[in-house]
């Protein structure tokens, strides 16, 4: 089925192509978006020293996807896209390893279906494959229909995360929490569930600005600021905080910084102190050789590693060298 | 004997461009508990290999294993722990791990189109598996099987009876047994008693007869073969698994020289319940005779003394023979050779003719009975001056019979005079086949002693030599045992067919010889616990680790304290036990009353005539032997004789 499809095209007279765009190995950072934020614990913005004595959950699960994507032919200036998504739930329990409880995948591809030339059409509509339709105004230079296919996969890889989230967190056992990498917020049943924490990595959004902003981004190193609620009409509501896993200083800002989403509910303040005792232990073991070990929680690299090692092969790297081929 | 299982499935093999498949070697990962290790065997089946399918299977054997997590450098690891091994372990998460073992291959099925191991499943070898895994089935099937336990493969729980092919054992394909390890934990001795009992009870009935002869080399090793032994439940078990009865050997026979007093046995086995069964070795000129080159020093035997040694050995041992001075010789014995010699010397002296002697020089003849004597003082209890010989039962070899020949207490001289007698008799009627046996193992231990790699040619070594080299065709298989093999000759442990390693010694295994064992196996080597070996054999492509039950006979040093030996008798009781052991009826009184005031050389005469004989009735033989009891004629008093001159009182 992977590569059915796909020599399907080719045979109907698409020409193959072997493009892996640089997005496809990682999620493109988040863009720059300013927002506010409400504080509700602290009248201004402090910082706390975590619990690092808090005991830790028995069992905690871990949520992560992955996305890869490639153009595998050109029926014109029209990219045949090919994308997988994945993601898996890994659940650590009282002998510290690692083990999956949920998992799913899903590969299709992605185009604009009405501009491919008549025989590729027809051959990708007979391959069975899930297709994903761009828009019209989608076409036009590469780079711009490209945009737009990584935007589908980012939303098929988020979806299926959201899935397998709401689906795990309804499976949770008393005492066992969900840790999800990346917004929490996007679901309204994770962001309502009392054990269930979203960890972000990158800072694109800004809540704070002045000495606030400052004392954001310089919190020490074992340190929490103070429980604010972000307010965004797009998402969910949750509370959130940062944490710092590791010093800064000889680094840069936002090395070892995590932003914190849990629910939004007053018991989450009182919590967010041990919760990230706890989190703060998860920087060990280091999840090295991964460049965003810093902020990279192991358990969340083993979930990436575990998909990545069950992901097709062929993705990444290029079938074929990208050299001109020799006249025959 | 083979049980069949289904094999689970416990890994899969890997490879990567830095670590392919090839024909002869693998790698697989396994969970991280798991219960196999180093000397596993495994199964790998490649698609559409099973019960139904024709894919490829291969079989191997796990050389080596490696564990590793995702840490990119141990660095990090200390990062993560902020510098505090104490953190390290309280790390919420456990690292990724892998168990990643390299297994070389043992057998491919099919074996052609020979081809890199397929990246299939694994599995634990069953006990067909190990069959075909180590070529067994060809040789434990068929009409004729010629299979001999030889011990448990043990993996995972798992045991497997594992045969040698008594065609690579015993000859004629190949032959020969070397063993080696260090002293007290190779159990290189109850390893080789184990194999002989196997041997005995599972020798092919189509490969004829077969006998032992074990020469005990130090203590009481070998000294209570015919005795049982305590096993556990495990050991009896263990037999049950290979097919073998554990009971000690039903024949053996105790061949032990005597000490300098020439009755009382030089061996340990001397308790008065046992010694019954010891039979005294004792040879004469005869016997000695023909190996004088082993007890002469290499600088004695030039061309003239080697020349003058066959003449006597060719024209005058056991035949009359005129000495040229008007007197007629049969030279029988050390005391005959002895008068042979004076006869010589007192000729030429009195005839005034010149130095030589039928060709021989007089200096040659000095010199050569200057050796011999000194040969039955050095070996004195195995070499009698002037007694019969009591010898092997050669040409009366029994079937499954161990005959142990203790030397033990013999010193060196006499342990090499053994040695090589009896090897070469052993040759000598294998040849003829008319030994009793087809077949015989002869068991040697200490070869670094016998058969060092350096050192000068003695005829001990040659002889082991001549055996590793051409036995097998005789029927002549060499079981050796030795601390290091690294100093024995090479072509001594070169030409066993089957090798068993002990515990080794890290020194040893760090010589060349053992280059083609990867770490993981040298490891384990060094740390071998008791009862277990590593064997190779020519069938099998890698050595195998396997685990013997105890020999369920007495152990040396437990023999010793439940028959500790008897301290040596007076003469009289010494002869006495001898002869009651040759018959029951004799009473002690009558043969001390028959050997009081004889001289001792003419009681062991007449003792060694009648254990020769071997008479109906023994003290009237011993009777007759020792002669008529001579009284003592007391000198008449000579009577003084006065001077013819009487004494002057003349002072001048």
């Amino acid at each position: 089925m992977a590569r059915g499809w796909v020599d399907a095209i080719v045979a109907a007279g698409a020409v193959p192509v072997s493009y892996v765009p640089e997005a496809s190995i990682g999620r493109q950072a988040d863009a720059a978006e300013a927002t506010v934020a409400e504080l509700v614990e602290d009248a201004e913005l402090r910082t706390h020293r975590v619990d690092a004595a808090a005991p830790a959950p028995a069992a905690v699960s871990f949520l992560d996807g992955i996305q890869q994507w490639r153009v595998v032919g050109q029926s014109g200036v029209v990219p045949l896209v090919r994308a997988y998504v994945a993601a898996a739930v890994r659940r650590r329990g009282g002998d510290r390893r690692l083990r999956t409880v949920a998992e799913r995948s899903l590969e299709f591809a992605i185009t604009h279906v009405e501009a491919l030339a008549a025989p590729v059409r027809r051959a990708l509509e007979d391959s069975g494959v899930t297709v994903v339709n761009l828009a019209a105004t989608d076409l036009g230079q590469p780079s711009r229909t490209l945009r737009a296919a990584h935007v589908q996969v980012d939303r098929a890889r988020e979806q299926l995360e959201r899935q397998l989230g709401e689906r795990c967190v309804t499976d949770l056992r008393d005492g066992e929490w969900l840790i999800v990498d990346g917004l929490l917020s996007e679901s309204e049943l994770l962001a309502r569930h009392p054990r269930t924490l979203g960890v972000i990595k990158s800072h694109g959004a800004q809540f704070f600005s002045g000495a606030d902003l400052e004392r954001a981004l310089t919190v020490p190193a074992g340190h929490r600021t103070s429980v604010f609620a972000p307010q965004s009409h797009a998402h969910q509501p949750i509370y959130s905080w940062y944490l710092r896993l590791w010093p800064w200083e000889g680094n840069d800002l936002l090395y070892g910084l995590l932003r914190i989403e849990a629910r939004a509910h007053r018991e989450t303040v009182a919590a967010a102190a041990g919760a990230s005792g706890w989190l703060v232990r998860e920087r060990a073991p280091v999840s090295t050789p991964d460049e965003r070990w810093d902020r990279l929680l192991y358990a969340i690299h083993d979930v990436e590693t575990y998909l990545r090692a069950r992901a097709p092969r062929d993705f990444l790297s290029p079938t074929a060298s990208r050299l001109p081929r020799a006249a025959s | 004997m083979i049980q069949r299982q289904t094999p689970e499935s416990i890994g899969r093999v890997v490879a990567t461009e830095l670590k392919p498949a090839t024909p002869h070697q693998f790698h697989f990962w396994t969970a991280n508990e798991t219960t196999i290790g180093i000397g596993a065997i495994v199964k790998v089946e490649g698609p559409g290999a099973g019960d139904q399918g024709s894919g490829r299977v291969v079989f191997g054997v796990v050389t080596d294993g490696f564990a590793y997590s995702d840490l990119a450098t141990p660095l990090h690891d200390v990062v993560g722990a902020e510098g505090d091994p104490a953190k390290a372990a309280e790390r919420p998460t456990v690292r990724q791990e892998i168990r990643l073992w390299t297994a070389a291959v043992l057998r491919q099925e099919p074996e052609e189109p020979l081809q890199p191991v397929p990246l299939g499943a694994v599995y634990l070898a069953s006990d067909a598996d190990v069959a075909q895994a180590l070529r067994m089935d060809a040789y434990l099937t068929g009409a004729q099987p010629t299979g001999i336990p030889v011990g448990l493969y043990t993996a995972a729980g798992h045991e497997a009876p594992v045969y040698l092919d008594a065609d690579f054992l015993l000859g004629p394909e190949a032959a020969h047994l070397n063993i080696s390890g260090v002293s007290g934990l190779a159990t290189k001795t109850s390893a080789v008693e184990f194999l002989l009992a196997s041997i005995f009870q599972h020798f092919p009935a189509h490969k004829g007869r077969i006998a032992a002869l074990c020469f005990n080399v130090k203590g009481p090793d070998l000294c209570f073969l015919d005795r049982p032994g305590a096993l556990d439940d495990a050991d009896r078990r263990r037999y049950e698994r290979l097919g073998i009865t554990p009971q000690p050997f039903e024949r053996v026979r105790y061949y032990a020289p005597c000490k300098a007093d020439g009755v009382n046995l030089n061996t340990l086995r001397t308790h008065p319940d046992l010694v019954g069964d010891v039979e005294p070795l004792v040879w004469g000129l005869e016997e000695v005779l023909d190996f004088a080159e082993v007890l002469l020093n290499r600088d004695d035997i030039d061309a003239k003394a080697d020349a003058f040694i066959d003449f006597l050995s060719d024209r005058v041992l056991n035949k009359e023979f005129d000495d040229g001075f008007g007197g007629s010789h049969r030279v029988q014995t050390f005391a005959d050779l002895d008068g042979l010699f004076r006869a010589i010397f007192d000729g030429l002296e009195l005839t005034g003719r010149s130095d030589m002697w039928r060709t021989h020089h007089i200096a040659t003849i000095r010199k050569v009975r200057n050796r011999l004597s000194n040969i039955s003082t050095r070996c004195k209890g195995l070499v009698t001056d002037d007694g019969p010989s009591n010898d092997l039962p050669w040409g009366r070899f029994e079937d499954r019979t161990v005959y142990v020949v203790d030397v033990a207490n013999v010193d060196a001289l006499g342990q090499d005079l053994v040695f090589a007698r009896a090897v070469s008799k052993l040759r000598e009627h294998l040849e003829r086949r008319d030994l009793g046996v087809e077949a015989v193992v002869v068991f040697v231990d200490e070869l670094n002693k016998y058969a060092p790699g350096d050192g000068p040619e003695t005829y001990v070594r040659k002889m082991l030599l001549d055996i590793s080299e051409r036995g097998r065709y005789l029927g002549l298989v060499l079981f050796a045992a030795e601390q290091f093999r690294s100093q024995v000759h090479r072509r001594v442990v070169g030409n066993a067919g089957t090798t068993l390693f002990g515990r080794m010694d890290a020194d040893e295994l760090a010589t060349p010889g053992y280059q083609v064992l990867s770490p993981a196996t040298k490891i384990k080597l060094a740390t071998l616990p008791i009862g277990e070996l590593m064997v190779r054999h020519p069938h099998f492509t890698q050595p195998i680790f396997l685990r013997f039950p105890r020999p369920a006979v007495l152990r040396g040093r437990d023999g010793v304290e439940r028959f500790p030996p008897a301290t040596d008798l007076p003469f009289e009781d010494a002869v006495v036990r001898q002869l009651v052991r040759l018959d029951r009826r004799i009473r002690p009184n009558q043969v001390k009353d028959l050997i009081a005031e004889r001289r001792p050389d003419d009681v062991r005469r007449a003792l060694a005539a009648v254990r020769r004989t071997r008479p109906e009735d023994a003290l009237a033989y011993f009777r007759r032997i020792l002669g008529a009891r001579v009284a003592p004629v007391t000198a008449p008093a000579r009577e003084a004789v006065p001077p013819l001159n009487p004494i002057s009182e003349e002072p001048y």
